[in-house]
């Protein structure tokens, strides 16, 4: 190879290794030999950062190419999924990557899943007491949440499954108990878990039947107190 | 732009603290930038997606190596997914011997920490590069921006490999002395 007498003859070809190794020109071996000396000499590491540095006013020119929808779930389920999976119903609730692998058919497989759960081994107290749970989605809508709703803490829990509110928007979660106007429940976050209190304005009515429903509403959530914004997902709560 | 960049540090922190959300956050805001880059540099769609996510696992794992004040957020990104990258076409180029050379550097690098990437500094870049002949500093964007390798930039220029290494290496000086001057 004639790489060693190039660098040793050329004027100042030491001098663009430095650079030659942010660019990525160098092949493994002189690769690594130039990091483990960058590595050990702060010199060196204030001529990488000034390369580096210079050449990043150039990423302006990667373009922006949306990524596939799947890729984020598959990544969260590369870092969370396994470890969570394994930590009986607490760990299958935080496993988000589950749950939107589940969107499909959404309530008769949140049922199952939650059965499932609850004959599991449970070590920890953190059992839910689940008795009702709702799938919210919408004709024409890619907005999707699982409820479930647990009597101990009188709270219910939603996983957002798909969809995400537009910029200066946020969804917005009703609670429509017969013919009564719809009761707010406050904003709630897109694409992650939720716990929303059932306050003492919903609970005398709460129940079998009751419907939870999604709004798309201005940032900060309805300004009126009631929906102004069309209804993205809604849903009955199902006894199991 | 400064209140996006303010934005993603703030997230790429909370990244650092274990914060899921704001993880998740991260890749809604900057996925799109980073299979750019990674789709680019590997030009093949399925090992791109492939990357961006082993990218993205990468970032949650490093996110405390992030300086906030240096580099903008997203070139650190950028920089994360660059450099993996470049490490998968690496490992299939074939690779001489290790060099023995210790390398020189001049006593002086300017630190280019205490200052911020603006316009200036993009124009600079663009101005040091049209300096060189229009050839060579296709040569240096194309290795910069497509990962191309010296034999794939001989290739692409029409010159033995060893004439483009010397073109590049006298081009990179050049460009380092108009960049500090």
């Amino acid at each position: 190879m004639s790489d060693e007498t190039d660098i040793t003859t050329q004027p100042d070809g030491e001098r663009a290794l430095v650079a030659e190794y942010v660019l990525g020109l160098l092949d493994s071996g002189q690769h690594e030999a130039v990091r483990a000396q960058i590595e050990a000499d702060p010199r060196l590491q204030r001529e990488e950062r000034l390369w580096q540095w210079h050449f990043s006013a150039l990423d302006d020119q990667f373009g922006d190419v949306p990524a596939p929808e799947r890729l984020q779930r598959l990544t969260e389920e590369r870092l969370f999924g396994r470890a969570e999976a394994r930590g009986g119903l607490a760990g299958l609730w935080h496993n988000l990557a589950l749950w939107r692998g589940l969107a499909a058919g959404a309530l008769a497989v949140a049922v199952l899943a939650v059965g499932l759960a609850t004959m599991m081994p449970q070590p920890s107290s953190t059992q839910l007491a689940t008795e009702l749970v709702a799938a919210l989605q919408a004709e024409g809508s890619d907005v999707q949440f699982v409820a479930l709703y647990d009597s101990e803490s009188g709270n219910v829990r939603l996983v957002g499954l798909s969809g995400v509110a537009g910029p200066q928007q946020d969804f917005e979660l009703w609670a429509i108990q017969g013919e009564n106007p719809p009761i707010s429940m406050g904003v709630i976050e897109a694409m992650t878990r939720n716990e929303v209190r059932v306050g003492p304005d919903v609970a005398p009515e709460w129940g079998p039947g009751s419907v939870l429903a999604i709004t798309l509403e201005p940032e900060g959530g309805s300004p009126t107190g009631d929906p102004t914004g069309p209804v993205v997902a809604q849903g009955a709560a199902t006894p199991i | 732009m400064a209140e996006t960049s303010a934005e993603v540090t703030r997230l790429i922190q909370r990244v650092a603290l274990r914060d899921r959300s704001a993880f998740r956050q991260l890749y809604q805001r900057t996925s799109a930038k980073l299979f750019g880059v990674t789709l680019r540099i590997l030009k093949d769609r399925a090992e791109a997606e492939e990357a961006l996510q082993e990218v993205f696992v990468k970032i949650w794992q490093r996110a405390d190596r992030f300086v906030p004040g240096g580099s903008s957020p997203i070139s650190w990104l950028v920089a994360v997914a660059r450099n993996h990258c470049l490490d998968i076409l690496r490992a299939r180029r074939p690779t001489s011997e290790t060099i023995e050379t210790a390398l020189e550097i001049p006593d002086s690098s300017p630190d280019p920490e205490d200052r911020t990437m603006g316009r200036d500094e993009r124009a600079r870049i663009e101005a040091c590069l049209g300096e060189l002949a229009s050839d060579r500093a296709d040569a240096v964007r194309g290795a910069y921006l497509d990962g191309y390798s010296y034999e794939e930039l001989a290739n692409r220029h029409n010159v033995p490999i060893n004439t483009m290494r010397t073109w590049l290496r006298r081009s990179l000086m050049r460009l380092r002395d108009c960049l500090t001057g």
